[in-house]
């Protein structure tokens, strides 16, 4: 596999970023850690001319706590930072364990928060984790910013809603009425392979019954999607085991995933019922862990 | 020195271990030579097509390009492993066979302009109806790749021993399973590389390969070559497993391209290409039906294999032999029926693997073997206790066992995993497997008609005896071989470990060695350098017999001293009835060197006529057969079907081990590939033949975090046939894996999955239908 020849800017500002975007147009890239698009552009999948890297904006690369807002996550942190956060494991370790899940150390070394919502790949393991916890995501473009809820920003495989000239630099978690959270991605192998299926779920539990839960299936529809039957079918219900199979058993049919080479349409199905029961039952009792 | 060895049996430091753990150490693709250029061949992106025309007008007028060749530059000889199935071309002439055949070659002054290059050369195809599986391949009307191939038929076995029809009217209990076995491949860390330039008449070639003669062998039959004008070295290579025992479209292309440039050229594949390239494990469908008696005692076994060989034989005739000769070593029975059937199919073609042919037979006799002992309610290991060979049975496909202990292995294993009070008394969800395995110690016979012996030796020593290199063309892939040859070499010389290196895998420095491959480096170059060790040590005690001076006043002995009453260890040559008369290995070696010149030990090994008369009867020979029983511990998730190993036990019989810590390195290694090759391996196509998965993320091989605690174990056995009682690990341990792992997995389920690998949503799928079965 060859790497064909590109030119690559390095911006010191999110400002210029855009700028750089906007002024190459369709024949620029962006680029944070390279896991997906180097790859892309070896298999010929992407042909940019131009790389535009983040790596030198350093106010990217934060995770910190607004008070007032939450906690604010650039899109240049690397998963790796994700894992070992004091910050995350304090308030949410299901972000940290769900980032530790992804791939291989090498990978999560170099990968970003950003690259891995910008790419929109339908296997994605942060998308379901952040959207579960009512993730929004501030975007940059020449014009300045805009923000909107993270599940907004998928339209399918590859595809968001960012414009040529925009960038996503945070990502910001809510202070939550959440009381537990968990991702479970099934992979193939304990490590570097891609989900089969992910489920996360996010719940608020009051004397022993959901108030109200999010529950968020990766890997088995275009983008990552809401299942919002079962989280309704969960409102205000005591929790007991049949409850959450019986969310798990609706949530199967939340999702339209394919038959590809890791596996068919139907085991995915029908582990979206497994997972998003287990799931729930870490999320309600392990609270963010 | 009250012990019996000063260096075999001890876990001494390997040889490589340094370069390897500080990145000294050089690979062929990290060699550079002056004025060298980089080769890529030019690959095929039809499964099955006509090409109609080759245009590298474009690419030609690239900067940088120096030499672009295609079938009509090169000879249109054919080669492959037996003259019989010489199927394949240099590059291809007319038609393309697979997606991913070699169509030609290019070289230029960088990478980069070699990729460039490929982009601008154009080929026009036919396109032609193609062929993907045997049974594709067998149809009525289907399209024919080769014409000596009648209905892609490539090689039929039919070996018939005893009377198994007589034997199953005897039987009390007689039961049929089918198993089907995936492509795979080997996996290795180096992918292939080969660099190749001219020196006058000679060409030099450094490659990653196993056998830098057969290399040497069939290039010079390829290219009209005299084997002395060509020189075969091969820097460390980083692993084999068969994946590089065949001569690659790198070797000759780069030879050629360096004639036609007068440069050197180095060519190398990248990821992908080792997957088409690389020739791994085929792909079978394996029937069995056995006869037993109510006691579990085996009668008969009838075994019908199809093979998916893909486009080209190579070494796969031998893989085709080994999956069905080495059963009756395992176990004991007089009737047995073999019948195979090889086709030619349009993907990559299929060769060696680790276990060559045997795995997945292995895989499908295990797990039929617990179905007849479930039947009779006989526990798995017991069966393959009253079933085991012993030492001194022949087989009746004519193969003798100096030494079997695959009883004892059972026996050990399933009191080490505390079997008894596991098997049927776990919860649910867990289960335990057992898998037995072995291998030849070294092919019996060479890869082509020869009476070459298999090893030869040499052992030089310094004039001043300050230091001994061995030489040999045995190849170490990592696996050790350099070093248990040292500690060989050093024993039979008697002479200190560290003070022997080791000049390997050249063939201009040093001496004639089939290669790595049918696990025979320790038994066969093992044998050579020992006898050559001893040749030194014989001359040293000659020598030494004139040297020493037994005072009058000795007591014990006075005048002169015979060499047979000396011997040598460590390099002090002592009296053995009196060791405190001695005189230094070196003083003597160099009185040796004043006297007659240089001092050097001879050893040569040939393993004599072995094996029966039938067709086909060479294959599966050998000087020695190890056993090895496995025992796994596994958990099923019953909603998922995944699959997790929890403990392995490994025992091995495979004789005296030379170096106990590189055989529980081989056992580990070949445990992981056991394990990948169970439960998640497998070699994908799309409908044209295209490969899908030709890399890490979707092939996937076992992380570390896959792995189980290993618990390897040597039994305390002894191989007359071998040197110092050495036989075989390498590959043996890997063929137990299989079954092993997928019989627990059925003692966890209660559900049988019949295909390799097993994946989760297989076992899921065999959970629910079970279930389903169950709810009628």
């Amino acid at each position: 596999m060859y790497l064909p020849n590109f030119e690559y800017f390095q911006p010191d500002s999110i400002e210029e970023t855009c700028q750089l975007l906007s002024q190459f147009g369709s024949k620029a890239k962006l680029f944070a850690g390279g896991t997906d698009v180097i790859i892309k552009m070896k298999k010929e999948l992407l042909s940019p001319e131009i790389l535009v890297s983040i790596e030198k904006i350093d106010q990217l690369k934060k995770i910190e706590y607004v008070p007032g807002k939450g906690v604010v996550i650039g899109s240049g942190v690397t998963h790796n930072d994700l894992v070992y956060s004091e910050l995350l494991h304090e308030k949410y370790l299901s972000i940290s364990e769900a980032a530790r899940q992804m791939a291989n150390n090498q990978v999560r070394n170099l990968g970003t928060v950003g690259g891995n919502i910008g790419s929109a790949v339908p296997s994605a393991d942060l998308p379901p984790i952040l959207i579960a916890l009512g993730a929004t995501v501030k975007i940059t473009g020449v014009k300045g910013d805009r923000t909107m809820d993270l599940e907004d920003v998928f339209i399918g495989p590859g595809k968001t809603v960012l414009a040529q000239d925009e960038i996503i630099t945070e990502v910001v978690i809510p202070d939550q009425k959440m009381t537990g959270s968990n991702y479970i991605k099934f992979g193939l192998r304990a490590s570097g392979a891609l989900a089969v299926v992910g489920v996360a779920a996010a719940v608020q539990v009051e004397n022993n019954a959901i108030k109200e839960a999010r529950i968020v299936l990766g890997a088995v529809s275009p983008t990552p999607v809401r299942a919002k039957k079962a989280e309704e079918f969960l409102k205000d219900k005591k929790i007991s085991d049949e409850l959450l199979a019986g969310a798990g058993v609706i949530a199967s049919g939340e999702c339209v995933p394919i038959t590809d080479i890791r596996a068919s349409a139907e085991y995915r199905k029908d582990m979206v019922r497994v997972f998003t029961r287990r799931a729930l039952r870490k999320a309600i009792d392990e609270g963010h862990a | 020195m009250s012990e019996k060895h000063s260096y075999v049996g001890k876990n001494l430091q390997r040889t490589d271990v340094l370069d390897k753990v500080t990145g000294r150490g050089k690979f062929t693709a990290d060699l550079k030579f002056s004025n060298m250029l980089y080769g890529k061949l030019i690959y095929s992106t039809h499964a099955h097509a006509r090409i109609l025309n080759i245009d590298t007008s474009e690419a030609e007028k690239l900067p940088g390009i120096k030499a672009i060749i295609t079938a009509k530059d090169v000879p249109s000889i054919r080669y492959g492993l037996s003259p019989a199935r010489y199927d394949e071309n240099i590059f291809c002439i007319d038609t393309v066979k697979f997606y991913g055949d070699k169509i030609g070659a290019v070289c230029a002054i960088d990478e980069d302009t070699v990729y460039e290059a490929l982009k601008l050369i154009k080929v026009e195809y036919e396109a032609l109806p193609a062929v993907f599986t045997p049974a594709e391949a067998a149809a009525e009307g289907a399209p024919q790749i080769f014409e000596e191939y009648p209905r892609n038929l490539n090689t039929e076995i039919h070996q018939h021993f005893g009377d198994c029809d007589k034997a199953q009217e005897e039987a009390y209990y007689v039961r049929t399973d089918r198993f089907q076995g995936q492509r795979t491949i080997h996996g290795v860390i180096e992918p292939h590389c080969t660099i190749a330039y001219w020196e006058g008449k000679r060409v030099i070639v450094h490659a990653a390969h196993q056998s830098v003669h057969y290399l040497q062998h069939h290039l010079a039959r390829i290219l009209g070559m005299k084997e002395g004008d060509i020189r075969v070295i091969t820097p460390y290579v980083g692993g084999g497993f068969g994946g590089k025992l065949d001569v690659s479209g790198l070797d000759i292309s780069a030879i050629i391209l360096s004639k036609i440039t007068g440069q050197p050229v180095k060519m190398a594949y990248d990821l992908e290409e080792v997957w088409l390239n690389g020739r791994g494990r085929h792909g079978m469908d394996m029937e069995y039906t056995t006869g037993v008696t109510k006691e579990g005692k085996i009668l008969f076994v009838k075994n019908e294999i199809v093979i998916d060989g893909g486009a080209y034989t190579g070494l796969g005739i031998a893989s085709a032999y080994y999956a069905g000769a080495l059963l009756t070593v395992l176990y004991n029975f007089d009737n047995y029926k073999f019948d195979a059937y090889r086709y030619v199919t349009n993907l990559p073609p299929c060769g060696a693997q680790r276990g060559h042919g045997q795995p997945h037979p292995r895989y499908a006799f295990e797990s039929h073997l617990d179905h007849i002992a479930e039947d009779l309610g006989i526990d798995p290991i017991e069966i393959r206790i009253i079933n085991a060979r012993k030492s001194g049975d022949v087989t009746p496909n004519g193969y003798e066992l100096k030494s079997y202990f695959l009883k004892e292995a059972n026996e050990l294993a399933r009191d080490a995993s505390g079997w008894k009070d596991k098997k049927g008394k776990m919860a649910k969800g867990r289960g335990i497997g057992v898998g037995n395995g072995g291998f030849v110690s070294g092919a019996g016979f060479c890869q082509y008609r020869t009476d070459l012996p298999h090893s030869i030796a040499m052992i030089k020593v310094y004039d001043d005896g300050s230091h001994a290199i061995v030489y040999t063309n045995a190849v170490d892939i990592g696996q050790g071989s350099d070093t248990v040859l040292r500690q060989m070499a050093a024993e039979g010389m008697g002479y200190p470990y560290d003070d022997i290196s080791i000049v390997s895998h050249d063939t201009d420095l040093a001496t004639l060695d089939f290669g790595a491959y049918a696990s025979r480096q320790t038994l066969m170059a093992g044998w050579a350098v020992k006898r050559a060790g001893e040749d030194v040590k014989r001359k040293i005690l000659e020598m030494a017999a004139e040297m020493i001076k037994v005072k009058e006043d000795g007591g014990y002995r006075s005048g002169k001293l015979m060499p047979e009453e000396l011997d040598c260890r460590e390099g002090i040559v002592f009296m053995k009835q009196e060791p405190a008369v001695k005189i230094t290995f070196a003083e003597v070696a160099r009185a040796y060197f004043v006297k007659n010149g240089l001092l050097i030990g001879r050893g040569y090994y040939h393993p004599g006529k072995l094996g029966g008369q039938h067709k086909g009867a060479a294959v599966g020979t050998s000087p020695a057969y190890s056993s090895a029983t496995q025992v796994s511990e596994v958990t099923v998730d019953e909603e998922t079907g995944m699959v997790k190993v929890l403990n392995t036990w490994d025992v091995h019989d495979s004789g005296v081990a030379i170096n106990p810590n590189l055989l529980h390195g081989q056992v580990h290694g070949a445990f992981a590939m056991g394990i990948g090759e169970t439960l998640w391996e497998k070699v994908m196509f799309d409908e044209k033949g295209k490969l899908l998965n030709g890399n890490y993320a979707e092939y996937r091989l076992p992380t570390a975090l896959d792995m189980p605690p290993v618990h390897s174990m040597i039994l305390d056995t002894f191989e007359p046939n071998g040197p110092y009682g050495a036989k075989e690990v390498g590959e043996g341990a890997t063929t137990p894996t299989l079954g092993c792992v997928a019989n627990a997995v059925y003692d966890a389920t209660g559900a049988r999955v019949s295909s390799l690998p097993l994946t989760p949503e297989k076992v899921w799928r065999a959970m629910k239908e079970k279930r389903e079965r169950e709810e009628k």
